[in-house]
């Protein structure tokens, strides 16, 4: 991985005793988004925005692989917003948005009601993921988001985030 | 030259040895030749906004081809061309300075903007950044 001049990773508030990422750092986001542009351009050929927030809400770094639409930016970046916040994939957003699924499951349409909350920040396109991490409380602490936007089909999006998460553990 | 997601990577990597120099925790972003964002990003500890705004320094002194610090003399009452009315334009104007456009001979290809410290060291950030630019990448 390519080191950012003069900025060290302070391990000791990134990291627990045990090893675990308490926090996403920009050297990690960095590495998680050379991985995915990677991945978009070689391997999905699509040439994608990627996006990583912290456990904040807020962008730690974007990236827009040369010959990605401009507009994708912005999608990439509400697309893990959406998916850290919900502590889900904005695939599921997608699904409780969706009448057709609604219908079918025990808990009802209620769902469909999260559609465009947080005055239309939420995003239900498939290819954002939450970045969970062991923590101190119960399960899984939410420490920050990755979400993709470029591919002509979400799904290759969520491919492309999936990438760029597992390069955070490599 | 275009900005190419490399070249910004670089310069956002010299403009972060800079600030880090300097001691500031700062954001940075890079807009091409069209305006548009290739990629920002915030260091250990900057603010949050930090981010937004370093894009739109970035995206205003693209646009106006000119510091965004400049900006702010179109809406003095007391100057010549007084009238320029932020309100008018979209969001993403800014009149804090920290945002250089990157020239080469006359023509604008993209733009820098810093967020983090006072104006005159983000411009310096900037001014590491656009050096970063015309230093040939080492292979």
């Amino acid at each position: 991985m390519e080191e950012v001049p003069g900025l060290a990773i302070d391990r000791e508030t990134a990291f627990d005793h045990e090893g675990h990422i308490k926090r996403i750092t920009l050297g990690m986001a960095r590495k998680m988004l050379e991985a995915a542009v990677r991945y978009s351009v070689e391997v999905v050929g699509f040439p994608c925005s990627i996006a990583v927030v912290d456990a904040a809400g807020a962008v730690i770094a974007v990236h827009r692989a040369d010959g990605a639409p401009p507009g994708t930016v912005d999608i990439a970046i509400e697309k893990a917003w959406s998916a850290m916040v919900m502590g889900m994939p904005t695939l599921m957003l997608g699904r409780f948005i969706d009448p057709r699924v609604a219908a079918t499951v025990p808990l009802g349409t209620h769902g469909i009601g999260i559609a465009n909350r947080h005055r239309g920040r939420l995003c239900a396109i498939h290819g954002g993921i939450p970045i969970r991490e062991v923590g101190t409380s119960l399960g899984l602490d939410v420490i920050g988001g990755i979400g993709t936007s470029g591919c002509p089909s979400a799904d290759d999006d969520n491919t492309v985030s999936q990438a760029g998460f597992s390069a955070l553990y490599d | 030259m275009d900005i190419t997601l490399d070249t910004a990577r670089d310069m956002i990597s010299a403009a972060m040895g800079e600030a880090q120099r300097i001691g500031n925790a700062c954001s940075i972003a890079i807009v091409d030749e069209n305006g548009w964002l290739v990629a920002a990003e915030r260091m250990e500890d900057a603010l949050i906004p930090a981010l937004d705004m370093a894009r739109d320094k970035a995206w205003t002194a693209f646009a106006f081809k000119m510091p965004s610090s400049e900006i702010g003399r179109f809406g003095n009452p007391s100057a010549a061309n007084a009238g320029f009315n932020t309100a008018n334009w979209n969001d993403r104007l800014t009149t804090i300075g920290g945002g250089l456009p990157i020239k080469e001979g006359d023509s604008v290809v993209g733009g820098v903007g810093v967020s983090g410290g006072t104006i005159e060291e983000d411009v310096a950030v900037c001014e590491a950044a656009i050096r970063a630019m015309a230093t040939p990448r080492p292979v």
